[in-house]
């Protein structure tokens, strides 16, 4: 099993490992580009990838023409679904047009992975000589990217999977497989399935601030905006007019997909405090606006 | 208490100077390196050699946790409170803890963590700690907001003091099975703990190590202990203080010490593990005989 660190890594970057000034200098020098920080965005929405095969989108429509946030029923005609992964999405669809929830990580506080976990809405992420850390809001989830490493010979499946990372000019490359599959696990807001095989690659870049706030705004007239003002825990700096964090990822699993998929995650710098948001805290149910209830016993089990 | 309050004031004063322009401390230029993750094998505080101290385990193992309810520091509904959780423990089951209900580590409880990791950065320090994925977010050079709402990690400020980083936590939500450290000693929302943390040499992480695992039992690597580098040159240590007028006579002390970990950062999810270490069966689970709904 290879060590949490990089050994050949360390060896190189031994000089910069002798303070913490040089641990700055690192994360400003000019090899590696510096995309720290706490990003924010005001959907859950994916946006099309540059090019080809793109996310599934949902046939049910506001008025207004944005995706109905609150019944998912994802495109199953969609070519890019192999048969059994059609029938999944339609299942799934039909539940939510009854007006109920499907179960899925989020509402069932399950651990959350990639590629469905890069739906959130605020991310903070770190950068260190030898790994890179991403965070994620909504229920604390930590993400762990070993850098110029390699993946094991045999990977212990895990929620997150096994992810490693390099920089390729200004974008660091994520490689993520490995990812376990359990009862609510699905690759994205429709329900799409996923197995075992799923393969995610991620680009981080900074982008400039036009271009980033007109990726944002366009996703917002896609999904509409999940709060009306800055609000569900997410807080965003409209003041701020530096650079954007954009990801575009794409996702190949042969046992579910025709073929491979891409999409786009735009943030913006997020402002105000991290929210402490514990998942199993929060009862409620936004599809119908009312506290869910919790399951309770006549008598005690043991 | 003197130092405490010192330390309230200095967090606002430098929170106050700094505020109005983030990130100009964003590298002191003695900021020392705590990249990596640290590991031990010891779920317990160690006791200060000298002056208040935390509540030991007369039991003398991880497995067998009686709080020494008359340790001084503890006034009475404290002390009643630690024998109410050791009954539970002669009984032979454990009982209710943030552990093993899976529910938030608070400071400084979450230092009971056997492996964690610090991250710096110019304007925010954040912990993880490796069981169950807990993360702790401390300000740089901020003030505590004049009105804190509680949350399960509090709200932390922090800045540097030449080599040492100092946190200062107020607002931490007490909840059910909320508890200062591993024999169920109570807090209130009045819980104020300062931190100090800094690099130690090897050959002073090893002896604090060693002390703590001869005062409470060692938490061997294949229980979940940290398998510890033998080549590291350094340690991470943690010396805290508490303070809580409402369960506590006294602000006390304590530390924890961590070396170098070894190996790849497995993901724990903490309801994924029914273990029960006590008794070495698998807890059971609540089954109901008809769905509720």
């Amino acid at each position: 099993m290879p060590r949490a660190r990089s050994a050949p890594l360390a060896g190189c970057l031994v000089i910069l490992a002798s303070s913490a000034a040089a641990l700055a200098a690192f994360a400003q020098g000019p090899a590696v580009p510096d995309l720290s920080g706490t990003w924010a965005r005001m959907t859950f929405g994916l946006e099309p990838p540059s090019s080809g095969p793109g996310p599934i989108a949902n046939l049910t429509r506001t008025r207004e023409g944005r995706s109905d946030g609150n019944q998912l029923v994802g495109d199953y005609n969609d070519p890019i679904l192999k048969p059994a992964a059609a029938a999944e999405v339609k299942r799934q669809g039909e539940i939510s047009k009854t007006g109920t929830a499907f179960q899925d990580p989020a509402n069932q506080c399950a651990p959350q992975g990639p590629p469905w976990i890069l739906r959130q809405q605020e991310i903070r992420l770190m950068q260190e000589r030898d790994q890179v850390t991403i965070l994620y809001m909504l229920d604390g989830h930590v993400r762990r990217i070993r850098l110029n490493s390699t993946h094991p010979a045999n990977v212990k499946p895990s929620w997150t999977g096994d992810s490693i990372g390099r920089y390729e000019g200004d974008t660091l490359v994520v490689d993520t497989i490995g990812m376990k599959v359990g009862p609510v696990t699905m690759s994205d807001n429709f329900g799409s399935p996923q197995s075992e095989a799923m393969h995610v690659v991620e680009r981080y870049r900074v982008i400039d601030y036009a271009d980033a706030k007109a990726a944002f705004d366009a996703n917002e007239k896609d999904f509409g905006r999940v709060d009306t003002a800055n609000g569900n825990g997410v807080f965003i700096d409209f003041d701020y007019r530096g650079k954007g964090l954009q990801l575009e990822f794409i996702v190949d699993d042969p046992n579910v997909f025709t073929a491979k998929w891409g999409a786009k995650v735009t943030y913006l710098k997020a402002g105000g405090i991290w929210s402490e948001q514990v998942c199993a805290e929060n009862t409620r149910e936004y599809y119908d606006d009312i506290d869910t209830k919790i399951p309770a016993a006549e008598r005690p089990d043991f | 208490m003197t130092n405490l309050k010192n330390y309230s004031w200095l967090a606002l004063a430098l929170g106050t100077s700094l505020l109005a322009s983030p990130g100009s401390a964003a590298t002191t230029p003695h900021m020392p390196d705590f990249g990596g993750y640290w590991g031990r094998n010891s779920t317990d505080f160690e006791p200060p050699l000298s002056g208040p101290g935390p509540v030991t385990n007369k039991g003398k193992s991880f497995y067998a946790r009686f709080g020494d309810d008359t340790n001084p520091i503890l006034k009475p509904e404290a002390a009643a409170r630690i024998r109410e959780a050791s009954k539970a423990t002669v009984e032979g089951v454990n009982f209710p803890t943030p552990s093993n209900q899976c529910t938030p580590w608070t400071p400084p409880y979450m230092w009971r963590a056997l492996m964690v990791q610090v991250l710096q950065q110019k304007d925010q320090i954040t912990i993880t700690t490796v069981g169950d994925q807990q993360v702790r977010r401390v300000r740089l050079n901020a003030a505590h907001p004049k009105t804190v709402t509680p949350t399960w990690s509090g709200d932390s400020v922090g800045h540097y003091e030449g080599d040492t980083l100092v946190i200062d936590t107020v607002g931490v939500k007490y909840g059910t099975n909320s508890m200062i450290d591993n024999y169920g000693t109570p807090y209130s929302e009045g819980l104020h703990v300062v931190e100090r943390i800094r690099l130690v040499d090897a050959e002073t992480a090893r002896k604090a190590a060693e002390r703590s695992e001869a005062l409470n039992g060692r938490i061997e690597v294949i229980a979940g202990g940290a398998s510890i580098d033998p080549e590291a040159r350094k340690g991470l240590r943690i010396e805290f203080t508490v303070e809580d007028p409402k369960y506590f006579t006294t602000p006390w002390s304590a530390a924890v010490t961590f070396r170098p970990a070894l190996g790849v950062v497995e993901e724990r999810v903490c309801a994924e593990n029914m273990h029960d270490y006590n008794s070495g069966a698998d807890v059971p689970v609540p089954r109901a005989d008809k769905p509720d709904f």
